[in-house]
């Protein structure tokens, strides 16, 4: 049972915004509900007035701009599934997506919706930081973009201002020689949360010299986070088995800290050596 | 290593014309256009809504319970409490008893008066106007807890000083074997091997939550419309309201699913309360997190083996220990032990055999019956026992079983000469040949294969006379009516008898018509529990519709001026057996002559005009024993036993512990498959739970607070985790059940969970001795291993 | 908190109907009658709610009724019924895919946004489509045996049509 909340529904995001900037600080936008509705059916949050942005055209759509990729946050884990153009450009992306949820839940969550709840577990997060993305946010008083990176401070947490709405996720497409892939480990083998995220990116030259490497993991720590130190480590080098090996270490580390889970130190290890390794050979080989 | 079936003994099992078949269920097309009505579809006028306050403390006095505020409430119609209800108490012992005494001690409160013993524990029942109004209501009830100390693992319940859950001491029930002298096996065994497995609290997660509606009507008659296992807990419910037995009338309906957690009493009781008070409608549904929260859980078990060998794996003698969690309230705490106990030795003849068993109170969610009743948890200790004891003596698992399986017309760890077949090594061969070759695996992945064998009872306990009634009859236009009070689960038990009774009057499936599941308007069948329901009512069905044919074909002899032998029925028709085969072929409807066929409705409608009972109810009885010693538990306690077995190949990933099945196979023996289709579906739900049972489900619980509150944390098989398990169907046709049937319930979950646990010790060489085989249990089961390989 | 008039297009009939804004789709559709959409969670992990939104299967008990106004829905229901069942509900009934049904409602719905998009998909598109909806009965081997039957039927039904000459 849901509590009482008064329900907007502006039909354009100008409206939508007007009545976020009016309605706060007890209004929040309500896209796909994967999440909002569970935690209000669940007393742990009670917003008194909800602005329905799902299906705010502003939001929706996926192209290819400028050099970037630009996903509506208003796009749901679904279309982001099927789109050619995240299958031809952002592999890593759709991996993560080929996972979220289930089906009938990717359907209506949204990319956008996965980034401003922000959990810990967030699926559409580690891919999008190796993308080097960045979000915009638009509220009545104008636009701003914030690196993926900034926007998420901590678990639930984000840079998002209660007026504002998150209408476009953007990241440059990515160049030749590159790739990447993404990971998730959970309790089974569908439908669940994950226990260990893992998301690499490489972009390499024709030489077989690795120009940078970007490595991002969720779930093993309340905020998402990239390992910069391995990505230091990896910059302007060949990539070897040694510095797979030394980065993934690095990685764990940065995962679990001496008094963290053994488990995940493992698990994180494991999953960024792999994938450092297959997408270097899917650039070299 | 290459195994081969093992021959079968010959097995002449007569060709049927509707019993063995795969025919579409009488139940499936209802359900599969959206037609069929659960207990939570039901609306009525003028209807309120009720919500359950619960418990949010494990161990605690009600200081204060105040309730002024939630009454005060517009559209609250009604608020009870214990002590709107000073009488009210629950029998929580074994269900659908006739005249057997109620055990002592096993009465539960229907509300909390003074202390709570766990959390969700019920304390006050509201009706509202609308659900949304009783969810207020529950909100403005006020509650001081005065928290008590808990008491949560029972080895701890059992020690001197710790808090009573349940008096004197925490010991809900004991159980022991005395059989043989084990002193002696001891000494004469060359390897004694020990070990403790543990499995955890499971929820039976089925998709439809407890749900009814109640009214009572211009009889003073308590009607409830519920999900349940047990239309008999009317009496239960009459007791506890104090009102006579025939003015509870329980109007079961098709669940979405038992698994043992809707054979206790669920929600009829406050349904019953409610509508009783407000003389209005009143609807009941809990919601996921409720009913998680507010149902019995399967046991978790500690379980020890000592077991003496000889080298060529012989068993000598077995000392084997059980503690059971019975969580905060008995209800089938003693019965699952008993089970337990009984089969805790397993399949295998052990002339010395000590048991000894204890079931243990504390403030946990409080623990009954799971498919498999204490006999799962017991193989997944005894079946891990012998994968041991093969490694320890470096034999091959299926040898060391070989050499100590049951077979026919040996006596089991309680006496009981087991007189149907026993067809473990047929059934094990099966699924080993199925499963083949290992197949080889690279690197960090390694690949284990497991199988499990298994004995699982079938039928309820002896000395509780158990009975089934069915009634039968023919309609004047040939079709046939069944009435039987056979609770359906969803298995299929409202079509096997259908079957049944098809094949015994000649008539199609689609003749068939069966009501079910009234307390007041079809005959008592009992509990759809124990994989009992083929065995009882089926055998019911069986009698009843026998005694009508027999009525037709005497009737038929006459008007044919045959004997009834010769007669017999088929595809609505009455015939003279020769005079059809005489004109060559199959005895079949095509082959008929007016001269020596009848249409059944012709016949039917004779014998009405001349006063020939087309009906019958009949009684059927289980065998009825007395009760065992419990000094040292010999002799009889169940009708027969199902075997089999299940075996499974298993990746390993040792860098991230995950585990990946590669392939299952179940083969069981079940006598009789009276529709193949549904005991295939049996064998792979029930093992897929089983495969769950040992993957990816636990009730985590710390502290009494249940920590895997929805389907989000609790974590059942979705269509991704497992491949379908091939299901090995043998008819041994030597079960007590219609036809020789066995049962395939319970048995079909048993054997998954130890089947996995053993390939999985296979691949990483090393055993982790407690369910569910976590990634993390895994990852540091797989370090020991590197240190011991060190 | 004020309900408004919302217009749902269930199965083919059109409703309009004064809702609470916190009504879920799954709550209104089952008091207009839908009973065949069960509540098994109301949070998204089980899938019995499961109905098509303007083509896609979604868990009724995520929306909001009022995000679904103008939309069209499609229950088990509308699929089929007992005189005339879809070819998905008559290859359950006979694999033995339906054993308690619960399930059975919502996992139709996916394997027909499924059969709508891929008409002939291998096991792994079966299993991965019907991942979000939990059945404890059957251990979904049935249940795969199901819509592959059902999509052979589907096909010939096509194939006729198109050799009648009629289209679909």
């Amino acid at each position: 049972m849901l509590p009482e909340f008064n329900l907007l529904m502006p039909q354009t995001l100008p409206e939508a915004l007007d009545m976020l900037a009016a309605g706060v600080p007890d209004a929040v936008p309500l896209a796909g509900g994967t999440n909002l509705l569970v935690d209000m059916r669940g007393g742990s949050r009670r917003p008194s007035v909800l602005v329905n942005v799902a299906g705010l055209d502003e939001l929706r759509g996926i192209r290819q701009e400028d050099g970037h990729l630009v996903v509506g946050g208003g796009v749901t884990v679904a279309e982001l599934l099927d789109d050619p153009l995240i299958a031809r450009h952002a592999p890593v992306l759709r991996g993560a997506a080929a996972v979220f949820a289930n089906p009938l839940v990717r359907n209506r969550a949204t990319v956008g919706g996965n980034l401003v709840d922000a959990l810990p577990a967030a699926d559409m997060v580690p891919p999008l930081l190796v993308l080097n993305a960045e979000v915009e946010l638009v509220s009545k008083d104008g636009t701003r973009r914030v690196p993926l990176e900034e926007f998420i401070v901590g678990a639930r947490k984000t840079l998002l201002q209660p007026q504002e709405l998150l209408v476009a996720v953007r990241w440059p497409v990515s160049p030749p020689h590159s790739a990447g892939a993404f990971r998730k480990v959970g309790l089974r083998k569908a439908a669940c949360m994950a226990k260990v995220d893992v998301a690499v990116m490489v972009e390499g030259d024709e030489g077989g010299c690795c120009r940078q490497a970007r490595i991002a993991l969720g779930a093993v720590a309340p905020r998402h986070f990239r390992v910069h130190a391995a990505e230091d480590l990896l910059r302007d080098q060949p990539l070897t088995a040694e510095g797979i090996a030394e980065a993934a270490r690095l990685a764990a580390e940065a995962a679990c800290p001496r008094s963290g889970s053994e488990y995940k130190r493992q698990v994180v290890e494991a999953l960024v050596r792999r994938l450092l390794t297959g997408v270097a050979d899917d650039i070299w080989k | 290593m290459k195994y081969k079936a093992k021959l079968l003994p010959p097995v002449e099992l007569p060709e049927l014309r509707t019993v063995g078949k795969p025919l579409r269920r009488v139940d499936a097309l209802g359900k599969a256009v959206g037609a069929t009505v659960y207990a939570g579809d039901f609306t009525m006028p003028n209807m309120l809504h009720a919500k359950v306050l619960r418990s949010t403390v494990p161990s605690a006095r009600i200081k204060r319970l105040d309730v002024s505020k939630a009454r005060a409430l517009p559209g609250v119609v009604c608020i009870l409490t214990a002590e709107d209800l000073p009488d009210a108490k629950l029998v929580t012992d074994i269900p659908g008893q006739t005249g057997q005494k109620i055990r002592a001690g096993s009465e539960a409160q229907v509300l909390a008066s003074d202390r709570v013993r766990f959390v969700g524990e019920p304390i006050a029942l509201v009706a509202a106007e609308t659900l949304d109004i009783a969810g207020r209501a529950l909100e403005s009830i006020e509650v001081e807890y005065e928290v008590l100390p808990g008491v949560f693992d029972p080895r701890e319940a059992l020690k001197p000083g710790a808090p009573i859950v349940n008096e004197p001491d925490n010991v809900v029930a004991r159980w022991k074997i005395r059989k043989g002298d084990v002193e002696a096996g001891f000494t004469a065994a060359d390897l004694i091997v020990e070990n403790t497995f543990r499995v955890p609290f499971i929820d039976h997660a089925y998709i439809e939550p407890e749900a009814g509606v109640a009214w009572v009507d211009e009889r003073d008659v308590i009607n409830i419309r519920v999900c349940t296992q047990v239309v008999e807990h009317f009496r239960s419910i009459a007791r506890a309201m104090g009102v006579p037995h025939n003015k509870i009338h329980i109007q079961g309906t098709m669940l979405g699913g038992g698994f043992g957690g809707k054979e206790d009493i669920t929600v009829e009781i406050f349904l019953a309360l409610l509508a009783r008070h407000t003389r209005r409608p009143v609807r009941l549904a809990y919601t996921r997190e409720e009913s998680i929260q507010a149902h019995c859980k399967r046991h978790p078990f500690i379980i020890t083996h000592r077991t003496g060998v000889k080298k060529n794996g012989r068993v000598t003698a077995a000392e084997i220990k059980m503690i059971s969690n019975s969580g905060a309230y008995p209800y089938l705490s003693p019965y699952v032990l008993l089970y337990a106990t009984i089969m805790a030795a397993g399949p295998y003849r052990v002339d010395n055999l000590y048991v000894d068993s204890v079931s243990v109170a504390t403030n946990n969610p409080f623990t009954s019956a799971f498919r498999g009743f204490g006999g799962a948890q017991a193989a997944v200790a005894y079946e891990q026992q012998m994968d041991e004891i093969a490694k320890a003596l470096n034999l091959d698992p299926l040898e060391v079983r070989r050499v100590n399986y049951l077979k026919t017309g040996d006596r089991n760890a309680t006496g009981q000469v087991i007189k149907s077949a026993v067809w473990l090594e047929e059934t094990a061969t099966r699924a080993l040949e199925a499963l083949g070759e290992k197949v080889v695996s690279p690197g960090s992945i390694k690949v284990g294969q497991g199988f499990a064998s298994y004995m699982q009872s079938y039928g309820r306990i002896t000395w509780l006379h158990d009975t089934s009634r069915a009634w039968v009859s023919l309609e004047l236009d040939g079709s046939v009516v069944i009435r039987c009070g056979v609770p359906d689960l969803g298995a299929g038990q409202v079509n096997s008898l259908c079957q049944i009774a098809a094949e015994v009057l000649g008539v199609g499936l689609e003749d068939m018509t069966i009501y079910s599941t009234d307390s007041a308007l079809t005959p008592l069948a009992g509990t759809t529990t124990a994989t009992r329901q083929l065995y009882m009512s089926g055998n019911a069905v069986l009698q009843a519709a026998g005694r009508v044919r027999e009525v037709l074909l005497d009737r038929a002899s006459k008007y044919f001026e045959e004997a009834p032998e010769d007669l017999d029925i088929a595809d609505g028709v009455v015939f003279v057996k020769e005079a059809a085969s005489r004109r060559g072929g199959e005895p079949s409807s095509l082959n008929r002559s007016i001269a020596d066929s009848l249409p059944l409705a012709e016949l039917a409608a004779m014998c009405a005009a001349e006063g020939l009972p087309l009906s019958n109810l009949a009684l059927f009885r289980a065998p009825f024993t007395a009760k065992l010693d419990p000094e040292d538990l010999q002799g009889d306690v169940f009708p027969d036993f199902t075997f089999g077995a299940h075996a499974v190949e298993v990746a390993v990933d040792t860098e991230t512990g995950e585990i990946t099945l590669l392939k299952s196979v179940a083969c069981h023996d079940v006598g009789r498959a009276i529709n193949p289709a549904a005991v295939v579906g049996q064998i792979q739900g029930g093992g897929t739970q089983g495969l769950g049972y040992a993957l990816t489900e636990e009730v985590v619980v710390k502290d009494g607070v249940i920590q895997t509150p929805s389907f989000a944390e609790y974590l059942i098989p979705t269509s991704r985790d497992f491949p379908t398990t091939e299901a090995i169907i043998l008819e041994s046709g030597t079960g007590v059940g219609p036809f020789g049937a066995k049962g395939i319930g319970e048995p079909s979950l048993t054997p998954a969970a130890p089947a996995v646990a053993n390939a999985v010790a296979d691949a990483i060489g090393v055993r982790i001795h407690e369910l569910p085989l976590t990634p993390k249990r895994v990852l540091a089961a797989v370090g020991r291993a590197r240190g011991i390989g060190d | 908190m004020q309900p408004r008039i919302v217009t749902l297009n269930i199965n083919g009939r059109r409703y309009q109907v004064a809702l609470d804004p916190n009504v879920t789709l799954l709550h209104a559709l089952r008091d207009l009658g839908y009973t065949d959409v069960k509540n098994g969670c109301e949070k998204g992990d089980c899938g019995a709610c499961a109905v098509l939104l303007n083509g896609k299967a979604v868990n009724s008990c995520l929306v909001l009724a009022w995000q679904a106004d103008g939309a069209e829905i499609v229950t088990n229901a509308g699929l089929g019924t007992m005189d005339n069942p879809h070819p998905l509900q008559e290859a359950f009934a006979d694999t033995g895919a339906v054993q308690c049904g619960y399930c059975t409602p919502g996992m139709i719905i996916a394997a027909k946004a499924l059969l709508d998009r891929n008409p002939h998909p291998t096991e792994d598109e079966i299993r991965e489509a019907i991942s979000g909806n939990l059945c404890r009965c059957t251990g979904y081997g049935q249940i795969i045996e199901a819509v592959q039957m059902a999509a052979k039927t589907m096909d010939n039904e096509t194939m006729n049509n198109e050799q009648l000459g009629g289209g679909r």
